[in-house]
């Protein structure tokens, strides 16, 4: 089915079947710091009319409190229960698969992915403190690391060093049954406004070069967190709506999950991209920004 | 679900291998990229078989990657029936049936600094027997001429000219296809590509001393890269950071028929005896996480160069012998090349590994050193 432009028509029926609106982040709410034209009007329209408004970024640099908090910096009133990031994504999978408490995990990653981890009650280390760290790669040295880590996590990171790519490898190649989880594989983001940068999918993608294995993905379009969502709200999929700027994780996770999808072109994706031959996932609606649902639907 | 690329699909656009790993990925998006060269044909794929198995924690020689017996720039792949590699008995019966012998170096030749027993003598052996020796590494970390440097200071009596590392391969592949003198190339590695694409005459940009730049991700930061760069070479590299990422990146996405390109994609390597350390597959794998481009590898198993040295020295492919230690390069670059090939054990492959079920890659010999060259011939007198 080929997808239609959101039009004054189609945005009324769409607004009347949803009750729940799903939004990415990066591309569809802000870009780096700059809310994107419109936002908060749209939000404040959609629970005016008592739409559920959640939030699903792959993004995992922050927790979700860091991101109720970045929200109300942009004058948007946000409960990090409404924030499904990457981050609490990782530390929900090892928690709903009873990882051992005395297990630990390495992170290679931001900030974000420790906080939710620390907060499930996970043992975790790495992440921006190993930012600095160097190897000696003369006669008879070696790296050591713990034995007990039971599972490596990867998101982006600015911080990404050789030393962080051989402590992941030497836990997953070595540490009998130790998991590689991965948070999402975006290949770049738009970091700062101006520019995209090298996402999750770059560190990701370093590790399954060492190792030789692929990771499981907890971040979109893994369903992960849609059953998450699911059990948390108590919403069936059919009413709900994913709103996303990226078609290979945000539309391609709505398509998965059953429910309807929204393309906005405000992110890393123009029209020129949806619309060319080699691509193949569909969304059901694509429109410039979300607040064309505002304007189009003539409130 | 496994998705293929061939060679001609390279050509024409960028495309994105995925694996579906429970709730896997999809096809990235990506812009088309028109290629003034014939690519090679160089991205072996895993069959589904292989990959699940991969993923089930077992060893990592279950890479079932088909061996490519036809030109540079061809996409068809033909299968080998795996014999199983036959215990090395009667050596002389193999030195007399070529006439070049092609060694890899870590684990064959030396591990780390140290000299492996009985190298010497068995170079100088089957030189006397009238034999040409190459020496054939993915490690790109020096150049041949800081190579040649080790050789002599571990004793051993070999030429420039019989080295070919992957540095070495990176710029003779970027002389092979013409790159134009007044296009840059970005290096993500070491000295030794950048010394061997200066030997070669090209302008290069990075190495080393993009290792101490940071990033920032402050609001309103935006990092410019050099719109003239045609090429970015990826290998091993101690000092990867986010800054290289995203140069790379940048250049190979934005700059129209940008080359991507990878010395190696070892995924570990002994770089100290002691351990086995992340190898240039890291690196690569980074790249291609960020791009959605797959790389053209010049290292092994790729048969650059095999092809490049039959060339140069006017052999034919029949009359050789790789020996190496790692079944998914040494052995698969033989096979590919259409040579014969001798697996030794005095590296990362052990004999379990080379005899697990999990295991396809069958050289047609195994022994444990290279110096059994000279026992076994004492024994078979």
């Amino acid at each position: 089915m080929s997808p239609q432009p959101l039009s004054p028509n189609n945005v009324r029926d769409l607004l009347d079947s949803v009750e729940a609106f799903l939004f990415d982040c990066d591309g569809v709410i802000w870009k780096g710091n700059e809310l994107i034209d419109g936002v908060s009007q749209t939000l404040d329209m959609l629970r005016w009319k008592g739409k559920k408004v959640v939030f699903v970024t792959n993004n995992s640099l922050k927790s979700r409190a860091q991101y109720a908090q970045k929200f109300r910096s942009l004058g948007i009133s946000v409960s990090p229960d409404e924030i499904f990031s990457s981050s609490f994504a990782a530390a929900m999978y090892l928690k709903v698969n009873h990882f051992p408490s005395q297990s630990k995990v390495y992170v290679i990653g931001g900030e974000g992915i420790l906080e939710e981890l620390q907060l499930a009650g996970f043992t975790a280390f790495g992440g921006p403190g190993d930012a600095n760290k160097t190897v000696d790669l003369k006669q008879n040295c070696f790296v050591e690391h713990d034995k007990s880590v039971g599972a490596v996590v990867v998101g982006i990171d600015p911080n990404i060093n050789y030393y962080k790519l051989q402590y992941g490898t030497l836990c997953i190649r070595e540490n009998p049954g130790c998991l590689f989880i991965a948070t999402n594989r975006d290949a770049v983001g738009h970091m700062t406004a101006s520019q995209e940068w090298p996402g999750a999918g770059c560190m990701v993608a370093a590790i399954c070069g060492s190792t030789q294995k692929e990771p499981i993905v907890v971040g979109k379009p893994s369903t992960f967190m849609m059953e998450f969502l699911l059990k948390k709200f108590n919403l069936s999929c059919s009413k709900m709506c994913m709103v996303g700027d990226r078609l290979d994780t945000d539309i391609l996770f709505g398509q998965n999950a059953g429910c309807k999808t929204l393309l906005v072109f405000s992110g890393c994706t123009p029209q020129s991209v949806l619309q060319d031959p080699s691509n193949n996932i569909q969304p059901d609606y694509y429109t410039s920004k979300i607040s064309d649902m505002l304007d189009l639907s003539g409130k | 679900m496994l998705t293929t690329t061939s060679s001609s699909t390279l050509a024409q656009s960028v495309t994105v291998t995925c694996i579906r790993h429970g709730d896997g990925h999809g096809h990235g998006h990506g812009h088309g990229h028109r290629q003034w060269f014939q690519p090679l044909p160089v991205n072996y794929r895993f069959s589904d078989a292989a990959r699940n198995s991969l993923l089930s924690n077992s060893s990592i020689f279950n890479l079932n990657r088909t061996p490519n017996r036809n030109r540079i720039g061809m996409g068809t792949f033909t299968t080998r029936a795996a014999a199983a590699a036959q215990p090395l008995k009667n050596a002389d019966e193999l030195i007399d049936s070529v006439e070049t012998f092609i060694f890899d170096c870590d684990g064959v030749i030396w591990k780390g600094d140290k000299l492996i027993e009985g190298v010497p003598e068995t170079l100088d052996m089957l030189r006397s027997k009238g034999k040409r020796l190459v020496f054939v590494t993915n490690n790109s970390t020096k150049s041949r001429k800081q190579y040649g440097k080790k050789f002599e200071t571990l004793g051993l009596n070999v030429s420039e000219e019989e080295i070919f590392a992957s540095s070495f391969a990176a710029a003779a592949y970027l002389k092979s296809i013409d790159f134009p003198k007044d296009k840059k190339v970005y290096v993500i590695g070491e000295d030794g590509i950048l010394k061997e694409l200066e030997l070669a005459g090209f302008q290069y940009l990075g190495g080393p001393e993009d290792g101490g730049k940071k990033i920032e991700l402050k609001p309103g930061f935006f990092m410019e890269h050099d719109e003239n760069v045609g090429a970015v070479v990826v290998g091993f590299d101690r000092y990867f950071n986010y800054y290289k990422i995203q140069y790379g990146t940048l250049c190979i996405r934005e700059n129209p028929g940008c080359l991507f390109i990878a010395t190696n994609r070892d995924a570990v390597t002994h770089l100290t005896d002691a351990q086995e350390w992340a190898g240039g597959g890291s690196m690569v794998g980074a790249i291609s996480g960020s791009t959605q481009r797959e790389p053209l590898v010049v290292g092994k198993p790729s048969t650059f160069m095999m092809d490049y040295l039959a060339n140069k020295f006017g052999i034919s492919k029949s009359q050789i012998c790789m020996v190496g230690d790692r079944l998914d390069t040494d052995i698969l670059f033989g096979q590919n090349g259409g040579c014969k090939t001798l697996l030794v054990l005095s590296g990362v492959t052990t004999l379990t590994m080379l005899q697990s079920p999990n295991n396809s890659t069958q050289p047609d010999f195994y022994t444990n050193k290279i110096s059994d060259f000279l026992s076994l011939k004492a024994a078979a007198v």
